[in-house]
């Protein structure tokens, strides 16, 4: 292969933000008929690079040549017309629109003004026995799973004759099931002679499907791996500058009582439409019970009606056989439910705010905090703000330092810690580790398995199901806002619980 | 200089940056209206700086627009628009006169029942718009404006006909009574001749100074120190986080809305009970809208709003003197104002992402 012309070449890419190199002489090939994976921590600089790639920033120096011909990308425009398409994270489809005319859209055919479907539909077609990638052309973009919506993604970029093709995390909002399907899609695709980059974190996938790997950690490029050298603890070690614990040690414990007990719980969702149908299950003490499923299925209402929600429209949810549907917030938690929000951003630190004031939020009008006039102690709240920097190891110059400033990993640390100061009878996390990297994921592991060893309930949402399958004791998958399954986590399997996801067997 | 010294550093440079991009600015317009820019330079010299009397006044000015400044900062810390201190103060300072005008009280306490009650009149005209958006979501900048037209027409009508203290009289100025001699606000200027600043008494250095400066550290000492002060500024900064942190959204929101309408109820304390001595629907309009941009260049800090509603001050100044020694039209200061905000919102921007970018570089 080496003799080949590469399919892309990208050299010196270097892109400094104020204050920050992104990328910093990045440089990386991608052959014909290759799959070559992108992995590297968050803020590693892969989002950077992808988008100078397609034409959204522009680099400040460095050159990249497709087929061995320098070309400039000022916009997706130049990308495409150079045959460089991109499946982005979040879909860019018109929801109303069928899937024929969200494949064709921008570059409709037409006679006289007049769209015309037949030609472009049997080019589609083709496209799909060719892929793997059956989609109705009739059917909406809304009425479709996530799952079909990202074939049409794809199709879209086919269409247009891409053959560098790029995937932002695209398993990030599947099941095993169609991971797999995907899977197959990119090795029909490879078999074809296109180039594929795939960005992940999950390490699994990456060594069942990539032909090399580049590893990318502070907008370098650390090394490049044949997929035959590469091993997990290898990628995690490059991807994090330090040996990484991939297991978590997660015995079970005996459970204890009933702590969290949520019964025929329903909810409108934004839209209107039921969230959750008389959703019921409990958690004991001393165990993780992790609700799996693909994201939407209710799982965000769930969390709300236990942390927050006032009203519901209909059934219990009881903390230690209390309803506690009518408390407020401050009630919910002066009770022992800590949460962790899965926006930590929007949710969960005030990003302005010193990492004293976040460190203390939620117990900041109590004593020691403040005194009996309302006058808030700062040096209590210093005192306390440093003594879990030091616990939890944040990375920070001071406490006095804006939650913003910190990277994504160690302002999760800071939420962390901050629940875990209070000692909870019932922690929620929801989405724990989206968006950390795997050094702040292990740790986060620990807490969660921490709080269980204190004796703690522990309500786990995430859509990866991995996660789910490593931390939980106890299984429970939701679909259209209820509970269809639970399984002990000895007794299943990922494929069985993937199975369960979409809504098959109930 | 530590380098958290050197972050507070920059940010006090932006609004420096600000202020005399807005100047150069000035002066090219000085040029094109066809004046000198150093007669221009001198017309203002001669209106805020060249006499104790003028520096004075600009204090003197700054007086209301402070209020006004803080009424919006807190309300802004909040995370509330409250576009209506105009309003508030109309009608704050209608309730407040009639304290004056109606209570037999010593002076001692006349003076403290007058600023409580213009506060109380105040925080009441902000309760139906503070209400509507704690409980029905309507947004505040909507009906604090509507507020605004309604509390003009009111007092309006209360000055012209129940409370006029005109009946018979045939005056065309429909004003109120006078105001009882206990609750005046009677002038510090003796005072501050006694400290050796020699100010004259054709300007107003009155209580309202007191009541400011009272006003001024209480903001203070509630947003940085107080609890509940950070639950406000919590608000402010993340609806969200602060809900999931347990901080009653809801009710802090409703408070701080009226802790601004109250503070808005002060602005108007000075021209009615230091200078006219009655009330009038024609008391200085606009106090509210300049409170804005002052709050905005004072970054909604007790300290920033001192110095820009000096700042204020001192262009209404030398707008005067633009007007009296030149042919530059007074209106170039509004020009000129608008522009500086301008420029101050965008170099703080640009300042704090700067910082924000070398925080993180830090914090790495």
């Amino acid at each position: 292969m080496p003799t080949a012309l590469p399919l892309l070449r990208m050299e010196g890419i270097t892109k400094i933000f104020p204050g920050v190199v992104a990328n910093d002489h990045i440089s990386l090939e991608l052959m014909a008929g290759e799959i070559l994976a992108l992995v590297g921590e968050n803020g590693a600089g892969k989002s950077t690079l992808m988008k100078i790639l397609y034409g959204l920033y522009r680099p400040d120096s460095g050159e990249i040549l497709v087929r061995g011909e320098k070309v400039r990308i000022v916009g997706p425009k130049d990308a495409i017309a150079r045959g460089i398409g991109m499946v982005h994270q979040h879909f860019m489809l018109v929801p109303p629109f069928s899937v024929l005319e969200n494949i064709v859209l921008g570059s409709e055919t037409s006679t006289l003004g007049v769209l015309s479907s037949a030609k472009p539909s049997a080019e589609i077609a083709m496209l799909m026995e060719n892929n793997n990638l059956r989609v109705e052309l009739q059917a909406k973009v809304e009425e479709l799973p996530v799952g079909l919506q990202q074939r049409v993604e794809i199709l879209k970029i086919l269409y247009r004759g891409a053959e560098i093709l790029i995937f932002d995390e695209p398993t990030a909002v599947l099941t095993p099931q169609e991971s797999d399907e995907l899977f197959k899609t990119f090795r029909r695709m490879r078999d074809q002679g296109k180039g594929i980059i795939f960005i992940s974190h999950k390490l699994d996938e990456v060594l069942d499907i990539a032909d090399r790997i580049t590893v990318i950690r502070r907008g370098k490029v650390i090394r490049t791996l044949l997929r035959a050298e590469a091993t997990k603890p290898l990628i995690a070690e490059l991807m994090v500058g330090k040996p990484v614990l991939l297991h978590v040690d997660n015995p079970r414990l005996e459970a204890g009582e009933t702590v969290l007990k949520v019964e025929g719980l329903s909810e409108l969702g934004p839209s209107g439409a039921p969230a959750l149908r008389e959703l019921g299950f409990e958690v004991r003490a001393a165990e993780i019970y992790g609700i799996a499923g693909v994201e939407g299925n209710g799982q965000s209402e769930l969390v709300k009606a236990i942390a927050y929600r006032m009203k519901t429209s209909g059934g219990t949810v009881r903390l230690m056989g209390r309803e506690i549907s009518l408390l407020d917030v401050r009630e919910r938690r002066e009770l022992g439910i800590a949460h962790i929000p899965e926006d930590r951003h929007k949710y969960g630190l005030l990003l302005p705010y010193s990492l004293a004031d976040n460190f203390t939020l939620g117990s900041h009008h109590k004593a020691p905090y403040v005194n009996g006039f309302g006058v808030q102690n700062r040096k209590r709240i210093a005192q306390a703000a440093r003594a879990l920097i030091a616990a939890f190891d944040v990375r920070t110059p001071s406490e006095l330092t804006p939650a913003h400033a910190l990277s994504g990993g160690n302002q999760q640390k800071v939420i962390i810690a901050r629940e875990m100061a209070t000692k909870p009878k019932l922690l929620l996390a929801n989405q724990p580790t989206r968006g950390v990297d795997v050094g702040a994921t292990e740790f986060i592991y620990k807490q969660l398995v921490e709080a269980k060893k204190g004796g703690a309930a522990v309500l786990l949402v995430s859509a990866d199901l991995d996660e789910i399958m490593s931390l939980s004791d106890r299984i429970g998958v939701i679909f259209k806002g209820k509970i269809i399954k639970e399984f002990e986590r000895e007794a299943t399997t990922k494929e069985e619980v993937g199975f369960y996801m979409m809504g098959e067997g109930k | 200089m530590t380098r958290v010294n050197k972050y507070t550093l920059y940010e006090t440079v932006a609004p420096l940056i600000g202020f005399l991009a807005s100047m150069i600015i000035l002066v090219v317009i000085v040029i094109i209206v066809g004046e000198s820019p150093a007669k221009a330079a001198d017309a203002v010299w001669k209106m805020t700086f060249s006499k104790t009397a003028r520096v004075a006044t600009i204090l003197s000015t700054a007086i209301p627009l402070f209020l006004a400044g803080i009424a919006v900062a807190f309300g802004f810390r909040a995370g509330v628009f409250n576009i209506g201190v105009e309003g508030q103060y109309f009608f704050g300072g209608f309730v407040g006169a009639m304290a004056g005008i109606y209570l037999p009280l010593p002076a001692w306490l006349h003076v403290p029942s007058v600023v409580f009650f213009a506060m109380i009149g105040g925080a009441l005209w902000a309760l139906i718009p503070a209400i509507l958006k704690v409980a029905r979501g309507i947004h505040e900048v909507i009906t604090t404006i509507m507020f605004n037209s309604i509390a003009l027409a009111l007092v309006n009508w209360l000055v012209n006909g129940p409370f006029s203290g005109l009946a018979g009289k045939g005056s065309l100025e429909a004003q109120t009574a006078h105001i009882r001699p206990t609750a005046a606000f009677l002038k510090l200027n003796a005072g501050f001749r006694a400290l050796g600043w020699d100010v004259p008494d054709s300007v107003y250095l009155d209580y309202s100074l007191i009541v400011a400066m009272i006003a001024g550290f209480v903001v203070w000492f509630v947003l940085f120190r107080l609890r509940v002060g950070f639950d406000v500024r919590a608000v402010g900064t993340s609806p969200d986080v602060s809900l999931y942190a347990g901080i009653r959204v809801k009710r802090i929101q409703l408070g701080a809305f009226l802790a601004s309408g109250a503070l808005a109820g002060l602005v108007g304390l000075q021209e009615v009970f230091a200078i006219r001595g009655f009330y009038t629907y024609e008391i200085a309009s606009g106090l509210g809208l300049d409170g804005i941009a002052i709050a905005l260049i004072g970054r909604n800090s007790p300290v920033g709003v001192v110095f820009s509603s000096l700042l204020f001050a001192f262009l209404k100044q030398a707008g005067y003197g633009l007007q009296v020694y030149t042919k530059v039209p007074n209106s170039v200061i509004y020009v000129i104002t608008g522009l500086m905000i301008l420029i101050i919102v965008v170099t703080n921007e640009l300042v704090s992402r700067y910082i924000r970018a070398l925080r993180k570089k830090e914090a790495v």
